[in-house]
């Protein structure tokens, strides 16, 4: 149990951030203590940098958790989306084509996500599942074991580039992360959606459109993937059809680490950026102390395990 | 846009790919270990050319998830359900494929090993490169040319796959061969570009002063590439594959050298032999690919895409 | 002690639906798909996954989750690989097996029963620590040479039948029995929706809970065998993924995920349906790709008849 005075009087919300910041303090501490090569800002600009392509997939799988949902196809959804915005960006020779793609393909693929659940009232679990291999599937159709690579360095910049020498993915992480949690926290909007999960009879009662949230939900998760498939491309200069398969379980782990529940109703944007955050410091620590790889699954699995636990000991001394 | 309706008519005739418009010709299944690695794809494309040229054709087995033992040992079941006339197999594990490759024995199916070689069963032939050799050979090229001195970064493989072991093990030997270069670093990135960059990225902070870095693969190469010159890096770097990024890479100077192990022509041969054995021809108990360094000097014959490659004729195979 | 209520209404008809039109579907398009011989591979390639599949129907009827499970099996393959190969006992190697499992089951259930972590996150992390064992014990490579009676799990037959058709009738008949008609079952389901009835009835929820993934993590022990003996060697990845399929076999069988409410004769259709999709489209020489699709479109078209259904209350 742990009792910090004062800690109390803050907004639950808020207590549970503090908490989440500690604990990643701690972990940024020990880091820094075990190896002289963690606390360059060359390297923690890194890890933003890392951190934040997975931020980009985690942001929008957050609302669809806030909705007691899951979406499993958010790695498939990249990969397909990078696979074709990757092509159209070489064959028709222009970025905004290429991202209008991404886009779209994403926005597809959550709007089908969104129809399945609500209107369908498939499981989210299933329906995004069936959705992961369907899009796993054209992706491998479509690339046929190619690569496509060698995109234009102005759209590089997205990827590569630095604005105030802050690597550009990180400047757009922050962005995101303000508006989206404006979004959840402050628009009506925003609110029925938190709402949907944690007390979905109330929800329909008092007149919120719940299909139509959760449709926009998938597709702005879709969306999101579809981003985050453009800042692959822009990344990696190149995209093939099974990037997605090691990316979805570390977005869901983020999401969770950062506090949000799979019944819906308790998460925050804030959360899943620190989430993101203390999974990527996971593996940069892992790298820099040279851990050998057989037990990295173990060390990350038991932070992913630690952090959740922490998490729900801040939660529960509150109540 | 060709790709849209190439992909568009693969599914509809993948549909109905019961019945192949192949009249005469025999049926050869080619059973490789996954869709995502551009060598077993290369080896699936070298294997339908040989067959396409003689006049029969493919049937291509993939596990739906990739390397799986379970599902490879299932599709053989398959394969012998559906009586194919010569099975062409590179196994997922070498050792955990045997029982298998004893039902195929005992269904009288002849079968050509290609890739790994199995541990167990009767084969026509086996047609292979050697992981281990390919990785020693490159290791050494990059050893040489970082002047046989300095710190030296190894990105691994997937752990549990023999070729990530075999190259893993190929590298070490050759580090052996040369003592005043430090091995720093080794850590896994799964073969996979965007792993293997923020691998990089992170061993680059406590390595900077890194001279080589060798790659077990040249996706995991050219990620580690793209960290190394943003980094500012004269870091020389090799991988193992020979694919056409690669070769791209290598002219313009950015990558060192790839270990040639390009399922293309193990495809094309492992066909043929399958065919001329049906066909009552001579074939070799055995082909074993060079092992060839693809570096400036000597890659021209690698930079064609694939599908504009033709398979070796039966002379130039070589045969042991 | 009483039996449960038996469905009154046909459940799952999304997924008769499918499986109906797979059959007759593959019998016009191959052949070789109705022969006997092919139907007892069917059965034969399923039974690791169905092993594993009916514990976490257990499981998901406590609106839980067990993604450990692929990487439990293959530890519990390398541990008693090498048990078998250090002894040649089938005795000691199915002991060590099923230990393994539970041990595994132990950990996963103190977690969640009683720190109480989501079982997402819980398992997640058993799941690394499953994987890294595995790798460690062997170094990455696998572990052959297991002596005849391990062989004879998976490829030996008694009295005509082959073992491990006995085995998966053994294990649905137990798992069958112990949900429906011992308390136990009762308490499993009860678990999913209603554990206050648990406590005022004088019975530990956690106790039970934490009972719900030992039992889980010992079928993956015995279903580590069969992989086993089948692949005749330990593997340290061999079941990777494997709980994905498990989880999609018992949510098409009917059982939800959210309400302690479940069919547990789904869950073996569910299984039958994913092995005979696989095999049929081999059959047909089917590309993988397209197979990767078929797949993700049999999941949702089995799902979409039940929104034609009157919905619920």
């Amino acid at each position: 149990m742990i009792r910090v005075p004062g800690l109390n009087r803050l907004p639950p919300e808020a207590t549970r951030v503090a908490m989440r910041l500690a604990a990643l303090l701690v972990l940024g501490v020990l880091l820094s203590a075990l190896s002289s090569a963690f606390l360059s800002t060359v390297n923690l600009m890194n890890v933003l940098r890392q951190a934040a392509l997975l931020f980009f997939m985690s942001s929008g799988l957050t609302l669809v958790v806030l909705t007691a949902g899951l979406d499993l196809s958010i790695g498939a959804t990249i990969a397909l989306g990078a696979c074709v915005a990757g092509t159209v960006i070489k064959n028709a020779d222009s970025a905004w084509l290429g991202a209008a793609t991404a886009l779209g393909i994403g926005g597809a693929v959550g709007l089908l996500n969104g129809m399945m659940v609500s209107l369908l009232r498939i499981p989210a679990f299933i329906a995004t599942y069936g959705m992961l291999w369907v899009l796993q599937g054209l992706a491998y159709t479509y690339m046929a074991g190619n690569t496509v690579y060698g995109f234009p360095s102005g759209f590089r910049q997205l990827g590569n580039g630095y604005l105030l020498h802050v690597p550009t993915p990180v400047i757009v992480m922050a962005a995101l992360l303000a508006i989206g949690t404006v979004f959840a926290q402050r628009t009506v909007w925003g609110q029925q959606i938190v709402m949907i999960g944690a007390n979905p009879v109330a929800a329909r009662l008092s007149g919120v459109p719940v299909k139509r949230r959760l449709i926009l939900v998938y597709v702005l998760s879709g969306l999101a993937a579809g981003f985050a498939a453009l800042v692959y491309l822009a990344r990696l200069n190149s995209a093939e059809a099974d990037i997605g398969s090691s990316l979805t379980l570390p977005a869901i782990a983020a999401v969770l680490i950062g506090g949000a529940s799979l019944f819906g109703g308790v998460g925050t944007l804030a959360g899943t950026f620190i989430g993101a955050l203390i999974l990527t410091l996971v593996l940069n620590g892992m790298n820099l102390l040279h851990v050998d790889g057989n037990w990295q699954p173990l060390v990350t699995g038991v932070i992913i395990v630690a952090a959740v636990w922490l998490d729900l000991q801040g939660q529960r001394t509150r109540s | 846009m060709t790709r849209v309706s190439t992909m568009a008519l693969a599914l509809v005739l993948g549909a109905f790919a019961a019945h192949s418009a192949v009249a005469d010709g025999e049926k050869i299944a080619v059973l490789t270990k996954n869709q995502t690695n551009p060598f077993f794809q290369a080896e699936r494309v070298g294997a339908a050319k040989a067959a396409e040229s003689m006049h029969a054709s493919v049937l291509q087995y993939v596990p739906t998830q990739a390397d799986s033992i379970s599902e490879q040992l299932s599709q053989i079941d398959d394969v012998i359900t559906k009586k194919a006339d010569a099975i062409v197999i590179a196994p997922v594990d070498y050792k955990a494929i045997v029982p298998g490759i004893q039902k195929i024995n005992a269904a009288k199916i002849p079968a050509v090993n290609v890739t790994d070689r199995s541990s167990g069963g009767d084969f026509v032939s086996f047609i292979g490169a050697d992981d281990y050799t390919i990785a020693k050979k490159t290791a050494a090229a990059l050893l040489k040319a970082i002047g046989g001195k300095g710190e030296v970064i190894v990105l691994e493989g997937v752990r549990g796959t023999a070729t990530a072991q075999d190259r893993l093990r190929g590298f070490k030997e050759a580090l052996a061969e040369f003592p005043d270069v430090r091995l720093v670093a080794s850590q896994p990135a799964n073969y996979q570009r965007l792993q293997a960059m923020q691998v990089m990225e992170n061993l680059l902070q406590a390595n900077p002063n890194v001279a080589g870095v060798l790659a077990a693969n040249d996706t995991m190469a050219i990620g580690a590439m793209d960290a190394l010159s943003e980094a500012g890096s004269k870091a020389l770097i090799t991988g193992i594959n020979g694919s056409k990024e690669a070769i791209d890479a290598i002219k313009s100077g950015k990558m060192l050298a790839s270990g040639d192990y390009n399922g293309f022509v193990q495809g094309c041969v492992g066909a043929m032999i399958a065919l001329r054995y049906l066909r009552h021809e001579e074939v070799p108990k055995q082909v074993t690919q060079p092992t060839v360094v693809i570096t400036k000097d000597n890659l021209a014959p690698y930079d064609v895409p694939l599908d504009g490659r033709q398979c070796p004729s039966w002379d130039q195979v070589p045969k042991s | 002690m009483t039996a449960l209520p038996l469905p009154t209404r046909m459940r799952a008809p999304g997924l008769m639906v499918a499986m109906v039109v797979m059959l007759v579907g593959f019998a016009v398009a191959s052949r070789d798909f109705a022969m006997p011989g092919n139907v007892l591979n069917i059965i034969m390639q399923s039974s690791v996954l169905l092993l594993v599949a009916l514990p976490m129907t257990f499981v998901i009827l406590t609106e839980g989750l067990d993604l450990s499970v692929g990487a439990v099996v293959s530890l519990c393959s390398v541990a008693l690989a090498q048990v078998a190969l250090a002894t040649g006992s089938l005795v000691m190697t199915s002991a060590a097996g099923v230990l393994v499992g539970a041990l595994a089951g132990v950990v996963n259930g103190g977690l969640i029963a009683y720190l109480r972590i989501p079982p997402f996150v819980a398992t997640l992390g058993t799941l690394g620590a499953a994987q890294s064992l595995a790798l460690v014990l062997t170094g990455g490579q696998s572990v052959t040479g297991l002596p005849s009676n391990v062989l004879f799990i998976y490829g030996g037959s008694i009295l005509g039948v082959p073992v491990p058709i006995l085995i998966i009738v053994a294990a649905y008949a137990i798992m069958h029995s112990l949900l429906y008609y011992t308390p136990f079952g009762s308490f499993v389901f009860a678990l999913g929706g209603n554990r206050e009835a648990l406590t005022l009835a004088g019975v530990s929820w956690r106790r039970m809970l934490m009972a719900v993934y030992v039992l889980g993590g010992a079928w993956a022990g015995a279903a580590a065998l069969v992989l086993a003996s089948r692949l005749s060697a330990g593997h340290p990845t061999a079941a990777i993924g494997m709980e994905f399929d498990a989880i999609a076999a018992v949510a098409l069988g009917g059982t939800s995920f959210e309400r302690g409410d479940g069919w547990l004769l789904g869950t073996l259709l569910g299984v039958a349906a994913i092995g005979i999709l696989r095999n049929g489209l081999n059959l047909m020489a089917v590309s993988s790709s397209v197979q990767v699709c078929c797949i993700g479109i049999l999941v949702i078209l089995a799902f979409t008849l039940e929104a034609f259904r009157a919905p619920e209350l």
